[in-house]
């Protein structure tokens, strides 16, 4: 049992969850003010191809990330302008810009790499990691925060800073209030369509983070496909954490959990696709429970 | 008309036009408002009053016209700009965010802060607390606005525009949702602002006893034009009724045949549910027999819509019992019940009376999809006997709009009612409930609706008629029940009460001991 | 959060098929296919060979048009699929989970029966293809309509979970003895397969299975009264229940139906060209279908016509490659489509919004200046 519950599984649950926590911050802020944004997955995947690119054309790992935000940033910009300006059916742009994304990244990595499947070289500079001698003598939590990569920490700072930026300042009450009340913002004198773009633009700015991470995080690569529907877990995060940064945090966590989990019973023995299964499966459950447990509250609440 | 005194006009409208893309909802309309003033302005629904005063407010662009406030001209403004030039607007639907506190709406977007960037909530509340006292309309800064009931809501809203320094004061239609006492309480406010503050108010309304009762001068709007202005002392409601109309309020006698028969509904100690889970409808009795129309007299959300809804089997029943032609309708579907023998107009008409995107066709057929007259089997629609009994009540019920084909949406309100109506009493159904049936219709139309209601009465039809319009229930039907809080409060035969006094069982200030 | 699930919900067909949109819907193939011709010169390649190449690798030899029927009829399945439950307001994005199931049910199910005759077990296996896609689509739909679960993203988990099972089975408990297969099931009996109808090409017999599902489905939708109830439900739930439409069955019906042809495509595939079931029996078929099925608003007929489109796109794709050209440049050439398709309405009404304005102002101004005149 020790081989499965020991610290790499902790470890790897960070690993594994801080993609999906910085693309689920990019989808909650989106689901503040209305917008369901489930062409993360696609978004997370284009700027992780343009991490890479940047790494390896820049020779720097500062490089990378610069050129996964601004790739970021451009699907946010694309996807608002579809969605607020032009009106469209965001779950249609959604599936679209995944498609797009997935098109893409395979073409370019044919045109630009000359490659297929996967593009690696040494000449792509990683993310680099951190370490506090200080830490190192606490247990299990030392070596938990120790050695982890630069948007580890980012996330963790994110998270606390999204609660803050969403519950404790002006432009949070606009955020949801643009998506909750639209028109009371507007009779206000704010547009909420200024709102709507400014939450699209962060989500871009998340999907870049996320996106860097992949490719620069622990591996070093792009591969064809590699969000690996990280972005739709996402989305079941948000909604299971019902958009609050914190609970959006512990649930990525779970999902990392379980994840890392798998990966640890795969390698003594059980098949590995039955354990794949276990994060999708485990939303779907998730889903049902938020949606028992809120039927449940009022229920006590007509009976009171 | 009246539009003299140039000098003290606060806010003066210029051959205003506004032309949506299928109307021209604000037709070259010039009025001058006077500051410290009360203006009300009335007309049916769909004249054009709410555009004019968006207008003013900075929601809607005018495509035609020039607009002053306090002599200066705005154009393409926002609503920002609007409220910068001291233009408050307190609208029908209230422009809060449920999930917000009192002072998190009062204070959005003028937020105090903390450190520049955090959002300081006791500076907030106690900014809050001021107004509340300035202007003494008593509300809880700290309140969810969610947990207030309509009249806290309103007051928030006129905190809000208070608060954002506006001298004058739009109020649309401000009393639709509010019981008498609010509806007095609200008034007092707009005394005191007025007296005190010098304040001007622009009250939008369609009750013509609140004009009377409130303002110092009345504008009279009809299908997009402004058709006088008056001041109220030189005009009496009879009078305005008939500038709204254009023509004078004169209703034909409707006849009644004498068919009452056994009872067809029976609701007995009935208890249902709203939407937030509390009781709505708390123990209600009563029996409408055949050939007779019960009329439901209420102020809205007390009851009477979930009790239409419980009896058709859009809501469950959770206590109680409800016989339809003698049989229970515990626990079965809408279908169920329609087969039993029950047709309904239901209160809402966009959302559940008819299928907006679907054709007018569409919706006439709606119900009857498996008749062996239209499907063959019930299931091959013939499309031929379909379009050619589409056709028939289009005609029949004088439907005016692009064909049978159109989709019901490009009808208007009256013409998509009629669609309901047409739809419901072609079922033959020997109950109706009829809720709200001449909401937002013009007098045509509701005229029209209510002679066909009188011939269902007359042809032996059980009918339980729940309106908000007073004078629809007293000139329709034999017998009136009075609701508040989900009880009855009175019974009475058709001339057993008065108009007057019927607001005293429907506010609770009275009720009756023994049932008529 | 409510709000983007109540958004989520009112994603309901709403808009019909229109001259119009037919218009729009050319002006943005065009764009599109203008859009892939810079990307084609961008990246150093004549476009016009690269259109030309596309046009003969879909149509060019019966071989080629063969496999674009093939691929046309996939499409224009599985876009039905998601035809039938949206016209009831059901969103099933989960039908790529419901091919896989349904093809591994058939693959398992067929080479069970090894030896037996054709005419029993491929109508078995057409049976257990589609109750295994219509079982998995139950059980969203049954959180839908009971618990109110938001299905597009209940169906988007669920497809992962097929796959990995699948996977997992094909790999695992039933995977073949032969030697060089790495993973897959048994392989069939010939005699089980769909007969080709072209020579090396993927067109089986199974097209007309799948043109007779398709006249049904068009039948039903547009031509029958259950059709019709299923229309008033995906337009307005509310208005369909209250006018005593069963709104909660149909739409588990609907959505069993869809899931139902997505498990017959999965058949298809494994009979008609693998013989066995794969990992790779579909890469994405149902998203592709979907789409066809967006853009043509659920609209049979329209899903037919764009199927066979959309086949040429994805199978002239495979002719590109063959000068040189990324076959993903078609895949950037759909999706532009498409964004341009969902942009329509909002473009459009602008347009006319911006029109209408002007029109009132120049009248008005013509009363203001009659008004000054007078």
């Amino acid at each position: 049992m020790s081989d499965i519950l020991n610290l790499g599984l902790l470890q790897n649950t960070l690993r594994t969850a801080t993609p999906v926590i910085l693309a689920a911050l990019g989808v909650l802020m989106t689901d503040h003010v209305g917008i369901m944004n489930i062409g993360m997955d696609g978004m997370m995947l284009t700027s992780a191809f343009f991490a890479v690119v940047g790494s390896y054309y820049l020779g720097s790992w500062v490089g990378g990330v610069a050129a996964a935000l601004i790739a970021g940033l451009l699907l946010g910009i694309f996807f608002a302008v579809f969605v607020i300006k032009f009106r469209s059916d965001e779950f249609i742009i959604g599936v679209a810009l995944n498609i797009f994304a997935g098109g893409l990244t395979v073409f370019l990595l044919r045109s630009m790499f000359g490659v297929k499947g996967a593009f690696s070289s040494p000449d792509i500079v990683g993310l680099p990691t951190f370490s506090m001698p200080w830490l190192e003598k606490i247990p299990v939590i030392g070596p938990l925060l120790n050695e982890n990569t630069l948007l580890v920490y980012v996330s963790w700072l994110l998270v606390a800073l999204c609660w803050a930026l969403i519950y404790r300042t002006p432009w949070g009450f606009w955020l949801r209030a643009a998506g909750e009340h639209p028109e009371s913002l507007r009779s206000a004198g704010i547009s909420p369509e200024k709102m709507k773009y400014e939450a699209s633009l962060l989500c871009g700015v998340f999907a870049g983070l996320a996106g860097a991470h992949l490719s620069l995080g622990y591996l070093t690569m792009f591969t064809e496909n590699m969000s690996a529907s990280r972005g739709f877990i996402a989305v079941a995060c948000v909604i299971f954490g019902a958009s609050n940064p914190p609970r959006v945090f512990a649930a990525a966590l779970l999902f990392g959990f379980i994840d890392a989990l798998g990966m640890r019973l795969q390698s003594v023995g059980f098949n590995s696709n039955l354990t794949s299964m276990a994060p999708y499966v485990v939303t779907v459950v998730m889903m049902v429970l938020v949606v028992l447990r809120a039927n449940h509250r009022k229920k006590k609440l007509a009976r009171a | 008309m009246d539009n003299s005194g140039r000098a003290d006009a606060i806010v003066r409208f210029e051959h205003i036009s506004m032309q949506f893309p299928t109307v021209l909802a604000n037709d070259d309309i010039s009025l001058d408002i006077r500051r410290g003033e009360v203006f009300a302005l009335v007309g049916e629904n769909g004249a054009g009053k709410s555009t004019l005063m968006n207008i003013l407010y900075g929601l809607y662009q005018p495509t035609g016209g020039a607009l002053y406030v306090k002599g200066k001209k705005l154009a393409n403004h926002s609503p920002g700009q609007a409220i910068a030039a001291g233009i408050g607007m307190v609208h029908q639907h209230f422009m809060l965010v449920p999930s917000f506190t009192v002072a998190q709406n009062i204070m959005l977007s003028r937020e105090p802060r903390r450190s520049r960037f955090f959002y300081d909530f006791r500076a907030a509340e106690a900014r809050v607390r001021d107004l509340v006292r300035e202007y003494g309309l008593a509300v809880e800064p700290g309140a969810r606005v969610s947990q207030l009931s309509v009249g806290l809501q309103q007051r928030v809203e006129i905190l809000k525009t208070l608060n954002r320094g506006a001298d004058v004061l739009i109020l649309d239609e401000p009393t639709a949702v509010l019981t008498p006492q609010e509806t007095d309480e609200l008034f007092e406010v707009i005394r005191r602002i007025v007296r005190e503050k010098q304040m001007t108010v622009i009250i939008i309304t369609h009750k013509l006893y609140e004009v009377m009762a409130i303002s110092d001068r009345v504008g009279v709007m009809r299908a997009g034009r402004l058709v006088g202005v008056h001041d109220t002392r030189s005009v009496n409601e009879r009078m305005l009724a008939s500038m709204m109309v254009g023509r004078e309020m004169l209703f034909s006698q409707l006849d009644r045949a004498d068919t009452q028969g056994e009872a067809a509904i029976e609701v007995e100690n009935l208890q249902v549910l709203d939407d937030r889970g509390l009781c709505a409808v708390n123990g209600i009795s009563l029996s409408v027999r055949r050939g007779e129309i019960l009329g439901v007299a209420a102020i809205e959300g007390n009851g009477q819509s979930e009790l239409a809804e419980a009896i058709c089997g859009l809501r469950p029943l959770r206590g109680g019992d409800i016989r339809v032609l003698g049989r229970s309708i515990r626990g079965q579907t809408p279908g169920q019940i329609r087969a039993i023998g029950l047709s309904h107009i239901p209160e809402d008409r966009l959302s559940t009376g008819v299928s907006t995107p679907a054709s007018i066709s569409d919706n006439l057929l709606a119900g009857k999809q498996r008749r062996r007259e239209f499907a063959l089997g019930g299931l091959h629609l013939r499309r031929r006997a379909i379009h050619a009994y589409a056709q028939k009540i289009f005609e029949k019920f004088d439907i005016r709009g692009a064909g049978v084909d159109a989709p019901a949406a490009s009808l208007s309100g009256g013409n998509m009612q009629k669609v309901v109506v047409a739809r419901e009493f072609s079922f033959d159904s020997p109950v109706l409930i009829v809720a709200q049936p001449s909401r937002g219709v013009d007098i045509g139309a509701m005229e029209f609706i209510h002679r066909c209601i009188i011939e269902k009465r007359n042809a032996g039809c059980a009918i339980l008629l729940i309106s908000a319009d007073l004078d629809e229930v007293f000139r329709l039907s034999d017998r009136i029940v009075t609701l508040y809080e989900g009880r009855v409060t009175g019974r009475f035969p058709a001339g057993g009460i008065k108009k007057a006094d019927i607001g005293y069982y429907m506010t609770g200030h009275r009720q009756q001991e023994a049932s008529v | 959060m409510k709000k983007t699930l109540q958004a989520l919900l009112a994603l309901r067909p709403k808009k019909k098929l229109n001259g119009e949109y037919l218009l729009s819907l050319g002006a943005s193939i065009l764009a599109a296919l203008l859009v892939g011709a810079v990307i084609m010169l961008v990246s150093g390649h004549n476009p016009l060979e690269g259109y030309r190449a596309m046009l003969h690798g879909a149509l060019g030899t019966q071989r080629n048009l063969g496999n674009t029927l093939a691929k046309s009829m996939t499409l224009c399945l599985t876009a039905l699929a998601m035809a039938v439950a949206a016209r009831a307001g059901i969103f099933n994005v989960g039908g790529e989970g419901q091919l896989y199931l349904g093809a591994i049910a058939s693959a398992l199910v067929g080479a069970a029966l090894s030896g037996m005759t054709p005419w029993l077990v491929v109508p078995l296996c057409l049976l257990a293809a589609a109750a295994a896609g219509g079982l998995y689509a139950f059980v969203p739909a049954w959180l839908k309509v009971r618990l109110k679960v938001n299905e597009v993203i209940t169906t988007i988990m669920l497809n992962s979970a097929a796959i990995y099972f699948c996977t997992f089975l094909a790999n695992g408990p039933f995977k073949t003895d032969e030697r060089g297969i790495a993973s897959g099931t048994a392989q069939l009996d010939a005699e089980f397969m769909f007969p080709k109808l072209i020579k090396l090409s993927n067109l089986t017999s199974a097209i007309f299975i799948a043109a007779v599902l398709a006249l049904l489905v068009w039948y039903v939708m547009q031509r029958t009264s259950v059709g019709f109830e299923l229309k008033l439900t995906g337009q307005n739930p509310r208005f369909a229940s209250y006018m005593g439409i069963k709104t909660g069955r149909l739409a588990l019906v609907s959505m069993v139906v869809s899931g139902a042809i997505c498990g017959l495509c999965g058949m298809f595939e494994v009979f008609g060209l693998h013989k066995r079931f794969v990992e790779t029996v579909s890469s994405e078929f149902y998203f592709d279908g979907m789409l066809v099925a967006m853009i043509m608003r659920y609209d049979p007929l329209g899903i037919v016509l764009m199927s066979l489109f959309f086949g040429v796109l994805k199978i002239g794709a495979m002719g590109m490659e063959t000068v040189g050209i990324p076959s993903e440049t078609i895949l950037i050439v759909e999706s532009i489509i498409i964004f341009f398709m969902a942009a329509e309405s909002g473009i459009s009404r602008a347009l006319r919004e911006k029109r209408a304005r002007r029109r009132a102002r120049r009248q008005s101004e013509i009363m203001l200046e009659k008004g000054a005149g007078a």
